[in-house]
């Protein structure tokens, strides 16, 4: 248990799941106390303020600090969120920090994406065509441009992924919500010419059809986001074709 | 650097240890359980018409049981794993058809599976408590 | 992941390819499950009204031609449903080679018990 230090009169007690990969030891959680009028109004400025005044070997991804890059997202309270758009004072006395949960921890709050961008790879996330390139863009109507709404923003923070329990017991098959939800928005985006292909790739029992709209992932997505719903429109897609 | 020649498999963060249970968690769960056990209620279904065509020695006896407060008290369970199965499905089906998926909706038509399948639960009690009164 | 231990991360995320199968079994789900709705409704509402039957009005009920034909559609949906909702159930937790067998022995059981219940149907319809 690491105290604030003397004077601070607004405190926040904090527990911090840690793993060092260099030592024999398992992980455990860390105590610490933050004066909070030292620090940010944010989880990642006490995350910051831990690492600059305790403990420099705690270690996290971040970079924008404003919730678009995807690189803070963690376990708080329970939940995944983004580190740098959660309040400290929306948190619970004590704050919980835990990785993303479910995954392969590298050291400390940093935990290993290599599978979760392998099966990005899978669905392929690139335009294809057979339509040779027009001599400026492929045209788009406003209506068309307006489908991939709440799909293209997805910034790739795994948080919904982590939080899908159908992903914690079969995650080396089954995709995920945030891979599904791309896989969505290739399907609906209406320059791309490999849709029955794409659907072709993703209908399999275990691919697709372990979603079971658990719909943890439509409720912890911290940029507001709809995976479940993403989801349900390319499972309606598969039957569409049925007949 | 670490001593050993062999390097240390990375741990697993924690996932149901330590992730919050939600309504949506919660609700997922409850439907494939209630699902299970009427997967279970089944075969009663089956033992119940079996001692239908088995005679009315075999019935009595049947009736015997499920009249005792260990068949009442499974009946409860049957009934109440059937609403809830019931209206989580309808539920389900809703949201395969595509409709439902904001998250308050997720939220008000969760609530209303719970109220709906215990208030059914209820009513088919209460009614058949009222109506064995009557009868032979 | 012993015997992937070198594959790729994008080769482990490949596995064995996309089975192109999976949307009957959906499908199949949902329609049983709408099947299923006003049957076991009409099967509760039918048990509530009989509760305080004798024997030979529960059997003469059973011997109605419509009852009869009902309770057959709802043993086969009931039980279609529960073979398809268990093989969800298993794939999700049984991994490994006991899988195959998990499926295969439900499937066993669910086809017997809806044999059986159908059987007993017809055999009070129709026999004595």
């Amino acid at each position: 248990m690491w105290t604030a230090p003397v004077g601070a009169t607004r405190l926040k007690v904090l527990q911090v799941y840690r793993y060092d990969p260099d030592s024999e030891r398992n992980p455990r959680l860390d105590t610490f106390e933050i004066d909070l009028d030292d620090c940010g109004p944010m989880v990642l400025d006490a995350l910051i303020w831990i690492k600059n005044r305790i403990d420099s070997t705690l270690t996290f991804r971040r970079s924008c600090r404003e919730g678009i890059c995807g690189s803070c997202a963690m376990n708080i309270d329970g939940t995944n969120w983004l580190a740098c758009t959660r309040f400290i004072a929306d948190t619970a006395t004590p704050a919980t920090i835990y990785p993303l949960a479910n995954m392969a921890i590298i050291k400390d709050l940093v935990p290993d994406l290599t599978h979760a961008f392998a099966q990005y790879s899978v669905i392929k996330p690139w335009l294809r065509t057979n339509t040779p390139a027009p001599d400026k863009e492929r045209l788009q109507s406003p209506e068309e441009r307006s489908r991939l709404d709440g799909l293209y923003e997805c910034i790739l923070c795994f948080c919904c992924t982590s939080g899908c329990p159908s992903h914690w017991w079969n995650g080396d098959r089954f995709l995920g919500p945030a891979v599904l939800l791309q896989a969505n928005r290739w399907l609906v985006d209406s320059r791309d010419e490999a849709t029955g292909e794409r659907l072709d790739d993703l209908e399999d029992p275990f691919r697709l059809y372990r979603c079971h709209t658990i719909l943890n992932c439509t409720r912890t997505c911290p940029k507001g986001l709809n995976p479940g719903k993403a989801i349900a429109d390319i499972k309606k897609m598969m039957i569409e074709r049925k007949s | 650097m670490a001593s050993s020649a062999t390097k240390r498999t990375r741990p697993q963060s924690p996932n149901i240890q330590i992730y919050r249970p939600q309504l949506t968690s919660v609700l997922s769960i409850a439907n494939r359980i209630s699902g299970v056990l009427l997967s279970i209620y089944a075969v009663g279904l089956v033992a119940w018409l079996s001692a239908v065509v088995a005679g009315p020695q075999v019935y009595s006896t049947a009736l015997v049981f499920i009249r005792s407060w260990v068949g009442q008290i499974l009946l409860l369970g049957c009934t109440f794993s059937f609403f809830l199965h019931l209206c989580g499905g309808i539920r389900h089906l809703i949201w395969d058809a595509g409709y439902g998926f904001e998250l308050r909706t997720i939220y008000a038509s969760g609530w209303t599976v719970v109220a709906a399948a215990s208030a059914l639960t209820a009513i088919v009690w209460i009614t058949g408590a009222a109506s064995s009164g009557q009868g032979p | 992941m012993n015997k992937e231990r070198l594959r790729s991360p994008l080769g482990r995320a490949l596995g064995l390819g996309s089975a192109k199968d999976g949307v009957e079994q959906w499908w199949l789900q949902r329609v049983t499950a709408v099947a299923l709705v006003p049957l076991t409704m009409w099967f509760l509402v039918s048990i509530l009204v009989h509760m305080s039957s004798d024997y030979s009005a529960v059997v003469a009920w059973l011997r109605t031609p419509a009852v009869t034909v009902l309770m057959v559609l709802l043993l086969i949906g009931l039980f279609y449903h529960t073979a398809l909702g268990l093989q969800v159930v298993i794939e999700d937790y049984v991994h490994s080679g006991r899988k195959f067998a998990a499926l295969a022995g439900m499937r066993l059981v669910c086809f017997s018990l809806a044999v059986a219940g159908i059987l007993a149907i017809l055999r009070t319809a129709f026999v004595g």
